[in-house]
């Protein structure tokens, strides 16, 4: 071999290289650059119309969360989906109120579909699917009646506590999108900065919601990172269970999904909505109430049965630490006898309002004293303490 | 050869004879034959293992008890986490650092052979001890899971595999998937090789080949613990390694897939350039 050859071919690898490299860097910045899109300047009143008028789209999507609410592992309880970290899940739905979504994990998956007229819950890790029937009052609000003053209504109460603003575009998984930027007005106590979220331009769907606290990283981020807009497969949307797998019949008498239900919405600003967090059915030992409204809204209510959590230990609960999703049905059918143990959570203080203990996340914090009230919002635990008190 | 008596350049070897001279060298060591075989006996091991006892939680394994055809599928994915890249490892290693060693690479890099087909022809040898070694871990997982496990006796005719989604596929659609994956795999390896095959082309020890492929991957394994170094691992190769088990969800999600082989691409890429220029620039 000569060795010009040789220099020329030494050149060529190299050349291939420098490609590549170029190649990548060039991947990588136009993946993070994403450019607002032009759109047509749009009030906050009407975008909240459209998403309330526009029809339910047919699309097939990743959903990412980003969780960095800094909630406590509860001893007993499963983590998954529930402390910090990131979670994807792939969802499908035809528009017309059916849908399927899959919660993967590296060993397994549980699959949701919903064909209309039953929900199947399929978990691969012990082969069972469950069958939940649907809810009868599941469609209502704004729904029905005029979107225009339904959005008026909503953006007018809203106003009272918070700025509503239209700030700017944005994109999504690759869609223009418009954002709706909640913030609190200064007045507000809360630990929260700002809430937004991002409406695609076309089709009025939301597409990304962004809570902000006090640092700079968002504490949660539920969005879509890539998603298409389309008829979707209708195979997707019926679950035959396959032979073999164990089929269970789920209750729907769980009122404790209920009480967490109405806890959990607590905590954001929408606890300001008058009624929420009055449930008829319950008993009066396990109440909840709203003290103040909007962003330092606080939900303040007594321990279920009346018991505090450190004279019972392993039975008491408090129901702003437990999440919706970890709920099922054995714990809520024998109430209190396999409550996971709360009382390790937090750290002890005192006040005027009594003795307890503190659970402080990133986007809130709860107070449970020891004599078995309770108290979580977005705020503080200086708000919290003056609400027990009232 | 030469009917004019002129001298002229020696005629280059044809590719076949090239490509030939190094399988038979390859696949007549001992060593190669002894990985295959211990790597075969592992599908079949698993599948004893699931036979004999309760259904694992919380393990890609729970997947395979009572629906065998998808023990092809889990098998690859475990071995990809260490043992399959160390029988590339060991094959890039005998290939240039080995043959450095021994001394005989210096008569392949005076020999009237291009540098650009002597590294080709290397990178033949390993891609096939890569493919064999894939295949036939496939095959004993098919084979094993289907008379020792079997598909879902309750399933029928038509369902041959039990996805992680709740649905079945047919003997067809179960067939691709295991081909997919399996291919897949490949081009796993091929990545991993084509980087052993650089570091074995900068060396004259085969063991720094060996340990620097393995380190390189426990190390990738550590980064990927690391939380702080969280943007650092979509470019770990070891990061896409999960989705293997992607093939097993209905639909299949090609996310993952997708993604992790462009970034084994890179790897290629990268590990081809440098293996490239180092074998061209190299002194007899």
């Amino acid at each position: 071999m000569t060795s010009g050859s040789r220099v020329r071919r030494g050149g060529i690898a190299a050349a291939l290289a420098a490609a590549l490299a170029l190649a990548l860097t060039v991947g990588f910045v136009t993946a993070r650059a994403s450019a607002a899109p032009d759109l047509p300047p749009v009030p906050p009143e009407e975008l909240v119309a459209s998403v309330l008028e526009a029809e339910p789209a047919a699309l097939a999507g990743t959903v990412a969360v980003d969780n960095r609410l800094g909630l406590p592992a509860i001893p007993g309880v499963p983590a998954e989906g529930f402390t910090d970290g990131t979670s994807t899940a792939r969802v499908w739905s035809d528009g017309e109120g059916r849908g399927r979504l899959a919660l993967p994990r590296p060993d397994g998956e549980r699959t949701y579909v919903r064909d209309g007229t039953v929900t199947w819950a399929y978990d691969s890790a012990d082969r069972t699917a469950t069958r939940i029937p649907a809810r009868e009052h599941d469609r209502s609000g704004p729904a029905e009646g005029d979107p225009q003053a339904a959005a008026r209504e909503i953006v007018g109460k809203l106003r009272d506590t918070s700025t509503v603003d239209v700030d700017g575009t944005t994109e999504v998984a690759g869609r223009p999108a418009y954002t709706l930027v909640l913030a609190p007005q200064p007045g507000e106590r809360t630990v929260l900065r700002e809430v937004r979220a991002a409406v695609d331009a076309e089709t009025r769907t939301p597409l990304e919601l962004t809570v902000l606290g006090a640092g700079p990283e968002p504490v949660l981020r539920i969005g879509f990172d890539d998603v298409t807009f389309g008829p979707q497969d209708p195979a997707l949307f019926t679950f035959t269970p396959p032979p073999g797998v164990t089929v269970e019949d789920k209750k729907f008498e769980d009122k404790g999904l209920k009480d967490k239900g109405n806890a959990d919405k607590g905590t954001g600003p929408d606890a300001a909505a008058p009624g929420r967090g009055h449930d008829p059915d319950r008993g009066g030992a396990d109440a909840l109430r709203t003290v103040g409204d909007g962003w330092d809204a606080v939900v303040v209510g007594t321990v279920p049965q009346g018991r505090g959590p450190q004279a019972t230990g392993p039975q008491a609960t408090g129901p702003q630490a437990t999440d919706p999703q970890t709920t099922d049905p054995e714990t809520s059918d024998q109430r209190g006898a396999d409550r996971p143990d709360l009382s390790a959570l937090g750290t002890p203080v005192s006040g005027p309002w009594g003795t307890g203990r503190e659970i402080t996340t990133n986007a809130g914090s709860a107070l449970v004293t020891d004599d078995g009230r309770f108290a979580a919002g977005a705020v503080g635990t200086d708000v919290l303490g003056a609400a027990l008190q009232q | 050869m030469n009917r004019t008596g002129a001298p002229t350049a020696p005629r280059p070897v044809s590719w076949g004879r090239l490509l030939g001279a190094e399988l038979r060298w390859v696949l007549r060591r001992p060593r190669t034959w002894l990985m295959l075989v211990l790597l075969t006996a592992v599908p079949v091991l698993m599948a004893i293992g699931i036979v004999l006892s309760d259904r694992p939680r919380r393990s890609l394994l729970a997947e395979v008890t009572g629906n065998g055809l998808t023990l092809p599928v889990v098998a690859l994915s475990i071995l990809l986490t260490l043992l399959l890249p160390l029988v590339v490892a060991v094959a890039a290693a005998d290939a240039i650092a080995g043959e450095s060693q021994h001394g005989t690479l210096r008569g392949l890099l005076l020999a009237p052979v291009g540098r650009v087909r002597l590294v080709a022809m290397k990178s033949v040898g390993v891609l096939v001890v890569a493919a064999l070694a894939v295949g036939l871990v496939t095959v004993a997982g098919l084979a094993a899971g289907w008379l020792m496990i079997g598909p879902p006796a309750v399933l029928g005719a038509d369902g041959a595999l039990l996805t992680m989604s709740g649905t079945t596929l047919s003997p067809s659609g179960a067939l691709y998937r295991i081909v997919l994956v399996a291919a897949w795999t490949l081009v796993q390896l091929a990545a991993v090789g084509a980087v052993a095959l650089a570091v074995s082309a900068w060396t004259e020890h085969p063991l720094v080949v060996l340990s620097s492929v393995l380190g390189g991957l426990i190390l990738f394994g550590v980064l990927t613990s690391i939380p702080a170094l969280e943007p650092l691992h979509p470019w770990l190769i070891t990061t896409g390694w999960g989705a293997a088990a992607d093939v097993l969800r209905d639909p299949v999600p090609a996310g993952e897939l997708v993604r992790s082989t462009l970034v084994a691409a890179g790897y290629l890429a990268v590990g081809g350039a440098v293996l490239m220029v180092r074998m061209v620039r190299r002194d007899a």
